[in-house]
């Protein structure tokens, strides 16, 4: 395998776990840079900013609770995934901005006016956007890097299913329809059934 | 003619690709990314929200379009001719290089503005 000609033994400038996934088509930079800004996203588009977002869905609160989801999940992506950086051999800035700036989503800041209709417009078009980043990283990892896959995988899951609670809602709200989600329950707040590794719900 | 008035219009986009040219009508209420992809002409993007430049092009020639629904645009992205496909609509007839999401990158990194990706 190519790590056996880049990586010595005793060596520890290198790593196996890179370059084994380097030898298989993986760009470890690119990947990188997508990992950060993935971080980036989870954490100062999303977590942070939904914050505020269900701070405003005052009278709404089942619609609170469902956003409380999501904010806490989107802080276990974040969790998750910031390892994986640092094993790759990557880093975060050092400067808060400047992550801020390195996300790929945008910034999910309270809307004006901040309507129900307007935050859930945005928490939905939140949600799409890291959907896609995900996907991103699936595709770029899929069948050569097990590991930053199984990670992404599970946050798109959760992504994917919060897509699905937040057209039920603005569906629901904007335009007096039903469009069920199709999920019944999450447990405690931030239960993060994927991105927690514990077991799904599956009666 | 109002911007409203030309956002009724179709206009002719030329796209040049790293796998070949193509031209197509576009309607000026559309997205330049949608109209590729409804064309069969599959362009690179991932956020859809004129954010992370991976849509970014870059126009051959001069030419007007609407950029007001990218969430991440500066006024240096226009002087120095991007364009982000996913959320732009032609306001005139286009001639576009695709695949610049590198160069734009490289654009905003210089002048201290956001660089998703970089």
């Amino acid at each position: 395998m190519a790590d056996q000609e880049t990586v010595k033994p005793g060596d520890v400038t290198r790593r196996v776990g890179v370059e084994v996934i380097r030898a298989r088509g993986v760009d470890v930079e690119k990947l990188i840079k997508m990992l950060v800004a993935n971080a980036a996203a989870e954490f100062a588009s999303t977590y942070y900013y939904y914050t505020i977002l269900r701070m405003n869905l005052a009278g709404y609160e089942d619609y609170k609770e469902i956003c409380e989801d999501a904010r806490l999940e989107d802080r276990a992506h974040w969790e998750l995934i910031v390892p994986r950086i640092y094993e790759l051999g990557g880093n975060l800035p050092n400067d808060l901005k400047a992550f801020h700036d390195q996300a790929g989503c945008v910034a999910a800041k309270l809307p004006d006016p901040p309507t129900v209709v307007n935050i859930l417009t945005l928490l939905l078009e939140s949600e799409r956007c890291a959907i896609r980043s995900w996907s991103a990283v699936c595709d770029m990892t899929f069948g050569k890097d097990p590991r930053t896959y199984d990670l992404a995988s599970r946050i798109l899951n959760e992504e994917i299913e919060h897509e699905a609670w937040f057209i039920e809602l603005l569906a629901h709200e904007r335009d007096g329809k039903s469009i069920p989600s199709g999920h019944f329950r999450r447990g405690e707040p931030g239960e993060a059934p994927y991105s927690k590794n514990r077991g799904f719900y599956n009666p | 003619m109002n911007d409203s008035e030309k956002s009724q219009l179709v206009f002719r986009v030329h796209l040049v690709t790293p796998f070949g040219e193509y031209e197509l009508d576009v309607n000026g209420n559309q997205h330049l990314w949608d109209a590729a992809q409804m064309a069969g002409i599959s362009l690179p993007a991932i956020c859809h929200q004129g954010r992370c430049l991976t849509c970014a092009g870059q126009l051959l020639e001069p030419g007007e379009f609407d950029s007001s629904d990218a969430r991440s645009y500066y006024p240096q992205d226009r002087e120095a001719g991007f364009i982000l496909l996913c959320t732009a609509k032609a306001r005139s007839n286009l001639r576009i290089r695709t695949h610049m999401q590198t160069e734009m990158r490289m654009h905003r990194q210089k002048l201290g503005l956001p660089a998703p990706y970089a």
